[in-house]
């Protein structure tokens, strides 16, 4: 099975890139948008077993992520 | 009586590990070993150095990948045994990663690649590390992209209380205002030690800095307080 991992910055973060890509839109003729955030995502295929979940988050908070600076978010696909 | 001996480990894509090796055998009587990432044990375990470079091309984020690789479980081991260990840009990023230091180092403010000598004050020459450095102010290459250390406002109250900044970007004067901050750092914050004071992680290169020949020589009386 495959599950989806999501990570952003926290709030509060300044993201200089996602900053400069809401700058580029504004200047596209936009008038609309308030606020942009950039993250990442990875597919994970996984063999079940009952630490899937377990183990996903594990690879989450202690790898793909930095506690520190951003959050994740597991989803099955 | 024998040398002693400073291990410096060596990541794919370390490329500060020469220059140190260079600085710290000319300039600490010393003896070095690099160890390799895979190597699972440090032979020498005196004194540890973590080079700058992009540890496995800065994939995922900046020190991320090298915080697993079995010579830093070593060197994690041996960091709770009081031996000094030294992190010198990418080395302070895994450092952080590790979660031996506080914080992370994130994108700079503009996103460029910053290199350029930049003014650093020393905030605390009371460590292993500082103590022969009596300038208050000193002059230190920096090259980084992820340069900029973020902390929790209360993280960054408890380094401020425990004395653990040790570095903060400054001017000539060690005037440490925004005007003098290259990168966005919390506070200016340039290094920091752990609570033990046996780990120092800077972005700054001070291994650039102990060849009149081509630099000044700042950077000397960092490894000459490790010979104390």
């Amino acid at each position: 099975m495959i599950y989806r991992v999501y990570i952003n910055f926290k709030k509060g973060i300044l993201d200089p890139e996602a900053e400069a890509i809401k700058r580029t839109i504004d200047n596209m003729g936009y008038k609309t948008i308030k606020k942009i955030s950039k993250g990442k995502f990875f597919d994970i295929e996984i063999s079940s077993s009952k630490n899937t979940l377990k183990d996903l988050e594990k690879i989450s908070s202690d790898l793909l992520s930095n506690p520190i600076i951003e959050n994740f978010k597991i989803i099955k696909k | 009586m024998p040398k002693k001996v400073v291990s410096i480990i060596v990541f794919p894509g370390s490329n500060c590990d020469r220059d140190l090796d260079v600085a710290v055998k000319k300039h600490m009587n010393v003896k070095t070993k690099l160890v390799w990432h895979n190597d699972s044990g440090i032979k020498y375990q005196e004194m540890i150095f973590i080079p700058g470079g992009f540890s496995f091309g800065d994939y995922l984020r900046s020190g991320a990948l090298a915080k697993k690789s079995p010579a830093m479980k070593e060197v994690i081991r041996l960091s709770k045994k009081g031996v000094p260990i030294i992190g010198i840009c990418n080395g302070f990023q895994i450092l952080t990663e590790c979660k031996l230091l506080d914080g992370a180092l994130i994108d700079n403010y503009k996103r460029l690649f910053i290199c350029k000598e930049n003014f650093v004050k020393i905030e605390n020459n009371n460590t292993p590390f500082t103590q022969n450095i009596h300038k208050n102010v000193v002059q230190f290459p920096i090259a980084h992209a992820q340069g900029r250390f973020y902390t929790s406002e209360d993280n960054l109250k408890r380094l401020e209380d425990n004395n653990q900044i040790v570095f903060k970007y400054s001017s000539r004067e060690g005037k440490t205002n925004k005007s003098y901050n290259p990168n966005g750092s919390m506070n200016n914050i340039a290094g920091i030690v752990n609570k033990n004071k046996n780990i120092l992680g800077m972005m700054p290169h001070p291994e650039r800095m102990v060849d009149k020949t081509c630099s000044n020589e700042d950077g000397l009386p960092l490894f000459l307080s490790l010979m104390n």
